[in-house]
């Protein structure tokens, strides 16, 4: 029971942290893409743009693996 | 690296203007720069015998490129540019005695390749509605007019049958019961109508029909007079005929054009050298009886620069340098790196030039990158089948495309790191290895659960070193540029570093209590430092910027749970493949490994770079570099240089 709970609170931490991630990534995904159309010598940029909020899941990564590490 | 940079003026005697100018486009090792801003010089490139070369050689470059483009691409051949040496009298004529043939056979092309993409639009609706008329299908516009019927064929541009409705009972109220319309859709958003009327309400249906959502299906003049069955065979036949037609034209044009191509290749070069050479003049100063260049050369060719200068015209010809800050953002950027590590010039160009004078990372990224590549990967199996492919793909692309080459050389590296990790991690085609040999990993079975948190510390560690050098570089430099706020700046963050780092290893009882006391102050003091340095908000930014730091600390996490991801991928696949009979095995197996192995190519690389370009190239990479574009070589000044142009002006 306890076992289950703890998996399901890291996939909980993952998943809605990657949720997050994809939201906001396909905003900037998006306006990323017309910057590149218009400009393409931006795309290192962009690509740097859409990469950002990438930090999220991983943050979320870590706090699964400290719920199965340390619980 | 970058190269470092001398700026130096070439003087000589003004009659060897042109040859100098000449040689130095043939050397392609410096940079010309504006001379005008030098006293006591003038203009010598605006005078109007060059400016009217100048447009006659654009005029004959446009001239040739529309020629030359109608033969298939080729190389261009190699040659010596000597400006003068194209014969513009001779070149002008054999282009006017090429035109009118090329002239006619464009012509016919176009209009063949007019007629493939028009006829289709007319058979379509016409094929679909010869059905709804068959008996009036076989007679032609002569037997038509014998009965005293017309035909309207047209074509409304809506979904809407509303629409044929209305139509009709328009032609009802216009010119009674005497017609007959059908009707069926024959695209998206389009309805064909066949209208049969008697020849003397002609007028009425015309004058009705020419609303705005009617398109009248007016036929090519070569079907205009037929029957509807028999346009639609003669445009199919005419369809399937079109294709060798277009291609017996090209093959004209090809055989007119073709023996000229090579030598007018070889002229246009020459004229595009010659148009280089007289822009060049315009960035030059004069005298009565000198001239003066303004130049960029890479130090080390300097001294080339001077002999090869010397050997083809003479003493005469003086270089001197001339002052200037390394660190001046006007002066062009070289970057050269070892060998080994050029290909990796590719990742830090793709996201900024750094400026002359600053750091590059060209170094670091080709340690590290492949680095944390491998540590993602982490699977000898997987690390020798990208490194089969990288070597067969460097193989395939050397010489041909240099950017797939380079990157072909980095999946080289970084497959290396991943064999180098795969025997550290246990790690072969995931748990396969394991299965077969028990546990042979030298340090850790990285999917096992007891190695859960070693593997993170590894991860955390990698990005403390990784971000503590980035900010140290970012100090170095500030340091160099005398930009004091931001040593301060970086000063600050390395303590605040130190002293989170040092809680940290007292928190998990790897460093002694007596560290907790420097730690703190080293945080208070870092915080307070960076805090000033942000002026009434330093209360907020300060704190963020710290906080912000330490997250790029902690993103460097995704090496471990990528390589997790990676790891276990692997081992459901090996769980399926033992499920069900060998042979399913073995292609389920097969299935799920070029699966795994096709994203391990593709995402630890992403991931890798990402740390870079927002972790670490943050923390010390200063952008916008001007790049070095030698006169004389691809990419230098040319009859586009734009910006070199922009600058003179300024």
């Amino acid at each position: 029971m306890e076992a289950g709970l703890i998996a399901i609170g890291a996939g909980l931490a993952v998943g809605l942290s990657a949720l997050a991630t994809g939201l906001a990534q396909s905003r900037i995904g998006a306006a990323a893409m017309g910057v590149i159309a218009e400009k393409p010598e931006l795309t290192g940029r962009a690509i740097l743009m859409v990469a950002i909020p990438e930090t999220l899941v991983i943050l979320g990564f870590a706090v699964a693996a400290m719920t199965i590490v340390l619980l | 690296m970058l190269a470092p940079m001398t700026k130096a003026q070439i003087v000589g005697r003004r009659r060897e203007l042109e040859r100098a100018i000449e040689e130095l486009h043939r050397l392609g090792l410096v940079e010309l720069d504006d001379a005008s801003a030098l006293q006591p010089v003038e203009a010598v490139g605006d005078d109007d015998p060059r400016s009217a070369l100048r447009d006659e050689l654009r005029f004959l470059v446009a001239e040739t490129d529309a020629v030359l483009a109608l033969l298939p691409a080729a190389a261009l051949p190699p040659g010596d540019p000597v400006p003068g040496a194209v014969d513009r009298v001779a070149l002008g004529g054999e282009l006017d005695r090429l035109a009118p043939d090329v002239e006619a056979l464009t012509g016919r092309l176009d209009a063949l390749r007019d007629e493939l993409v028009v006829l289709p639009r007319y058979l379509e609706p016409l094929r679909r509605l010869l059905p709804l008329v068959p008996e009036l299908a076989d007679l032609d516009d002569d037997e038509l007019a014998l009965l005293r019927l017309d035909t309207v064929a047209l074509v409304l541009n809506t979904d809407d049958d509303r629409l044929v409705e209305t139509l009709r009972d328009e032609l009802g109220q216009a010119v009674g019961a005497r017609f007959e319309l059908v009707s069926t859709h024959v695209e998206e958003g389009a309805i064909g109508c066949v209208v049969v009327f008697p020849h003397g309400v002609t007028e009425e249906v015309h004058r009705l029909l020419g609303s705005e959502h009617v398109r009248h299906v007016a036929l090519p003049e070569a079907f205009a007079r037929l029957s509807l069955r028999a346009s639609v065979g003669s445009m199919e036949r005419r369809l399937a005929e079109l294709p060798a037609a277009v291609a017996a034209v090209e093959h004209e044009l090809v055989a007119l054009i073709g023996p000229h191509g090579g030598r007018l290749h070889t002229l246009r070069a020459g004229m595009a050298a010659e148009l280089e050479q007289l822009d060049a003049v315009e960035l030059l100063g004069a005298t009565r009886r000198a001239f003066v260049a303004v130049c960029w050369v890479p130090t080390s060719d300097l001294d080339r620069l001077q002999s090869e200068l010397r050997t083809r015209l003479g003493a005469e010809v003086v270089i001197e340098r001339l002052a200037a800050s390394p660190r001046d953002p006007e002066t062009p950027v070289l970057m050269r790196n070892p060998r080994l590590t050029r290909p990796f010039e590719f990742f830090v160009r793709f996201l900024d030039l750094p400026r002359a004078g600053s750091l590059d990372p060209t170094l670091l990224t080709a340690l590290f990158l492949p680095l944390m590549f491998g540590v993602m990967v982490g699977d000898v199996a997987y690390g020798v089948l990208l490194l089969a492919g990288a070597l067969a793909g460097r193989r395939r692309f050397a010489g041909r495309s240099p950017v797939l080459a380079d990157l072909s050389w980095v999946l080289i590296v970084g497959a290396a790191w991943s064999i180098v990790f795969g025997v550290l991690f246990g790690e072969f085609f995931g748990d396969l290895g394991k299965r077969l040999f028990g546990d042979w990993a030298l340090w850790m079975y990285r999917p096992g659960g007891e190695a859960l948190q070693p593997l993170l510390l590894f991860a955390i560690g990698i990005g403390a070193a990784h971000v503590v050098l980035g900010v140290v570089l970012g100090a170095w430099q500030a340091a160099r540029f005398r930009q004091h706020r931001t040593l301060l700046d970086k000063l600050g963050t390395l303590l605040v570093l130190g002293g989170v780092f040092g809680l940290a290893g007292w928190a998990a009882d790897r460093l002694p209590g007596e560290v907790l006391t420097p730690a703190v102050g080293a945080i208070v003091v870092g915080l307070v430092l960076v805090m000033s340095l942000h002026g009434a908000l330093g209360a907020v930014m300060g704190p963020l910027e710290l906080i912000g730091t330490l997250g790029n600390v902690l993103s460097y996490l995704r090496l471990a749970a990528v390589g997790l991801a990676s790891a276990y991928l692997a081992i459901v696949a090996n769980e399926l493949a033992t499920a069900g009979p060998i042979w399913m095995g073995i292609l389920i197996g097969t299935f799920f490994h070029a699966l795994n192995l096709a994203l391990a190519a593709f995402s630890p690389m992403i991931q890798a770079l990402r740390l870079h370009y927002v972790e670490f190239f943050s923390k010390f990479l200063i952008g916008g570099g001007r790049p070095f574009r030698p006169f004389g070589q691809p990419g230098g000044l040319s009859a586009d240089s734009a910006p070199l142009t922009q600058r003179r002006r300024r």
